[in-house]
């Protein structure tokens, strides 16, 4: 029997710009505020969700706030007695979150299903929040005592690129600069009004300084606070909720395939285990092959962009040649070719990814899944890659340890 | 987001001309060097002009301050008026016109500007409110053809709303253009408006800001503040806005509007005579070091305005209004509907003039539909992007159409007949229509 399909309804997401604690606002403000979004932005009432997952990282940490699935009841009179939970992953905890929402689907437990991205993180000074982070690795062998521990692991990402291939700064300077430029065109972007160019990308002064090796502030995503909702539907209640809308099932995306490895959690393991393979990270690469089997693609080419995880330039350095888009350790030629333009041959991140767009750690698997759905439902406004039907998603936890992938379409 | 040109589109209204050198009249006030800085991010040579090289000097030191990037220092160059203006201009691919807000002095300058331009660069004005058409009458066909207004909001590094203003004669295709190099290039919120006094922003955003400071001389700084404050829909309290963006501009901006239109709102637009005496004294808001607040070491004093006086703000007594304890609340807690609800049905004088205020800026911006902008979205865009407050519509969808049509008629104000329609219709429909826009960011608990 064919795995059943899973539907993507659409969903919300909150302005990464936002400070929720100049906001004077709740954990549970930010909670309500994205799922209320998707609500009315599906023109869903809230007694047809069935169960929810709520990815997260550290709110333990950030808000002294736990038992987060809990929490989701209070969005809604409703959503009490629900049942609902948290997945966590680091900064993959979203996908892991709608990896769990799409397997209950999968088994029809459930027909509609809210996924929730949420952290709230500019409640602490960032070198405290750098050591939160730091929980994300293996913490007491490389990271207690670490200021800024994960830059410090993407420096050397980037330097095992450089041993095995040759890595020219110049090209991470140029991943920068065009996530920032793709997040001025996306109104939800915590980067749209900064500035940022190539030369400042490239300048190596205190106004952009080192924080980890090679990896200087503008090679940086940045912690925000934000949430991301999704609503994934089997093909009874999508079907259903398409007339309800005046929609044809067949131009609703779904859930086309999925991939989720994990590695071994220190870097320096994961780095001698694949000495003699010709990825980096092969385990990054085999999440997205699995994305592809799943949904019956055969390569990049199937897809008409990408959302990446590109916590520092050297992981989406990283991801160009792991999707396969330029031959292993040759990824600066998609970026000397400007390929990975809006409207180049391999768009990469339109919205701006984690660098432009903002890096709420538990929100972002959900948020790309999110963008992916705009994408293909030619709803991402000034950032659209043009046609797009097949969008794919890359979400990484730690340093390459937990990677998962989706493919949406229509 | 709806009424966002799509990408594609954008890119086509940016084919077929680059800008390479922006140079920049007047680099040495706060909206020169704010959007010459805004224009090294993308441009590769920038010129700040002033009427001396040390005044371009400080222009680009505060430039350089204000961004943090050694791009703004390599890419600029500095002259003054009389050694370098004829061909720097000769040079420009958009010339950017910075000067005092006075007609006379900017006419002048486009004088000169005029006698040097190429025939294909574009001239635009950053002026706040003074008339397009006023400005370039009498210049050259390729002059006005080429000639328009980009109206960015202080400080351009941080406040990406950005009104866009063509005259009778500019050409529509370098209207696009200029909109598509403002999106793609600078990262603004671009929206277009016609040539109507003070524009679309300032005339909406001023005449709040004038009636609350018109309100303060019976009820004083600090409660007005607080009737108005961040629970009504504004990171920033209106009586501390008027003293960052200065006394003198509000009167400027204010002076404008009221001699220049005589609409349904005209008294409130008339400059209170406390402040054109506290002004001949030399008050001028945070610039001449206090205006409505002041601080004397960390101690907040508050002007009285009947005195010219100031006390430290502890020793002012205010009503206790418990209802914006609670709007705050609920707004904390993201129930943004129900803490609004809160604000409507409130008793007391104090919250029935808090909501006459709202009710004035919902009224006063449906009013100036097809005035100033070609739709509400517009005003909402810039009110929203512009000044960070709830737009207009996210206020209405908010209380409710009918509850808003009640509150502006209970205010005693003219009810908008698109408000009035809408309430009637019963439709669900909201006002504004941005999906992608969070309208809970505009509700501050506070």
């Amino acid at each position: 029997m064919a795995t059943p399909e899973v539907y993507v309804l659409g969903g919300y997401q909150t302005d990464f710009a936002r400070n929720w604690t100049k906001e004077n606002k709740h954990f549970s403000a930010l909670m309500r505020e994205g799922v209320r979004g998707a609500l009315e932005e599906c023109e869903i009432a809230p007694e047809e969700v069935e169960s929810a997952h709520v990815g997260n990282f550290a709110a333990e940490l950030y808000c002294m706030q736990g038992h987060l699935g809990a929490f989701f009841t209070e969005v809604d009179p409703a959503f009490s007695g629900l049942p609902t939970g948290r997945h966590e992953a680091a900064c993959a905890s979203g996908s892991i979150a709608l990896l769990a929402a799409s397997a209950e689907i999968e088994a029809g437990r459930y027909g509609l299903q809210c996924v929730v991205g949420i952290e709230q993180m500019k409640t602490v000074s960032a070198s405290e929040g750098g050591a939160f982070l730091g929980t994300a690795a293996w913490y007491d062998q490389e990271a207690e005592g670490v200021e800024f521990p994960f830059p410090k692991l993407f420096g050397r990402l980037g330097d095992e690129y450089d041993k095995r291939y040759g890595l020219d700064d110049e090209y991470l300077a140029e991943i920068s600069r065009l996530n920032y430029d793709n997040a001025k065109l996306n109104p939800n972007a915590q980067t749209r009004t900064w500035y940022m160019n190539k030369e400042h990308a490239l300048c190596r002064t205190d106004d952009n300084p080192a924080v980890g090796g090679r990896i200087r502030i503008a090679d940086c995503s940045q912690v925000t606070d934000g949430v991301a909702v999704v609503f994934l539907a089997s093909r009874d209640y999508a079907e259903k909720w398409a007339k309800g809308v005046g929609q044809k099932i067949d131009d609703i995306p779904r859930i086309k395939g999925w991939g989720h490895n994990t590695a071994r959690l220190r870097f320096e393991d994961k780095v001698a285990e694949s000495r003699e393979d010709e990825y980096v990270l092969p385990h990054v690469r085999s999440t997205i092959t699995n994305a592809w089997q799943r949904a019956g693609l055969s390569d990049v080419n199937d897809v008409d962009g990408i959302e990446t995880h590109d916590c520092f330039t050297t992981s989406e350095y990283m991801a160009i040649d792991h999707f396969g888009i330029t031959a292993p350790g040759e990824s600066w030629k998609a970026v000397e070719a400007g390929w990975l333009e809006i409207d180049g041959k391999h768009p990469i991140n339109p919205s701006g990814g984690l660098i432009g767009a903002g890096h709420p750690v538990g929100a972002t698997g959900v948020r790309q899944l999110l963008d992916g759905y705009l994408q293909v439902t030619d709803q991402a406004g000034a950032y659209q890659v043009e046609g797009a039907r097949n969008f794919q998603t890359l979400n990484i936890g730690g340093s390459g340890t937990t990677s998962c992938s989706f493919v949406i379409g229509r | 987001m709806a009424g966002t040109p799509r990408l594609a589109e954008l890119r086509k209204w940016l084919a077929g001309r680059k800008i390479e050198h922006v140079v920049v009249l007047g680099a040495n006030g706060t909206m020169g060097y704010g959007s010459a800085a805004l224009f090294t991010q993308a441009v590769p040579k920038v010129t700040f002009l002033a009427r001396t090289r040390e005044k371009a000097d400080e222009g680009l030191a505060a430039a350089v301050k204000q961004v943090r990037s050694p791009t703004v220092a390599s890419r600029s160059g500095v002259g003054s008026y009389d050694e370098d203006l004829e061909s720097a201009v000769a040079d420009a691919d958009i010339v950017f016109e910075a000067l005092t807000e006075d007609l006379e002095i900017k006419r002048e300058m486009f004088d000169r500007v005029e006698k040097v331009r190429r025939d294909d660069s574009i001239v635009a004005t950053v002026t706040s409110g003074l008339s397009i058409n006023q400005l370039c009458e009498g210049r050259s066909e390729s002059f006005r053809r080429h000639f328009m207004g980009l109206h960015f909001f202080n400080p351009p590094n941080v406040i990406v709303g950005t009104e866009l203003i063509a005259g009778n004669d500019t050409d529509p295709e370098l209207v696009d253009f200029v909109e598509a190099f403002s999106r793609l290039r600078l990262g603004r919120e671009i929206v277009r408006t016609f040539d109507t006094p003070a524009f679309a922003g300032n005339r909406v955003g001023f005449k709040v800001l004038n009636e609350a400071a018109q309100l303060a001389e019976q009820l004083g700084p600090v409660l007005v503040d607080r009737l108005v404050g961040p629970y009504t829909g504004r990171a920033m309290t209106p009586l501390a806005t008027i003293d960052l963006v200065g006394w003198d501009i509000h009167r400027a901006i204010v002076d404008n509007i009221h001699q220049q239109v005589a609409d349904e709102a005209h008294a409130t637009l008339k400059l209170p005579d406390y402040m054109a005496n506290l002004m001949d004294q030399g008050v001028l808001g945070n610039k001449s070091g206090g205006g409505f607040f002041k601080k004397e070491g960390k101690v907040r004093h508050v002007l009285n305005p009947a005195t010219g006086g100031y006390q430290p703000e502890a020793d002012i007594k205010v009503p206790e209004l418990p209802y914006i304890e609670e709007v705050a609340h609920l707004h904390s807690m993201g129930r943004y509907r129900e803490g609004m609800r809160v604000f409507l049905e409130a008793s007391g004088e104090e919250a029935a003039l808090a909501r006459k205020v709202i009710a004035g800026y919902i009224s006063y911006a449906f009013h100036r539909v097809g005035e100033a902008t070609e739709s509400i979205t517009g005003i909402d865009m810039i009110m929203g992007a512009g000044f960070n407050w709830a737009p207009p519509s996210v206020l209405v969808d908010t209380f409710g159409k009918s509850e808003a049509v009640q509150m502006v008629e209970q205010a005693g104000l003219p009810v908008p007949p698109a408000l009035v329609e809408a309430a009637r219709s019963g439709e669900p429909n909201s006002f504004f229509n941005e999906p992608r826009v969070n309208i809970g960011k505009y509700f501050v608990a506070g």
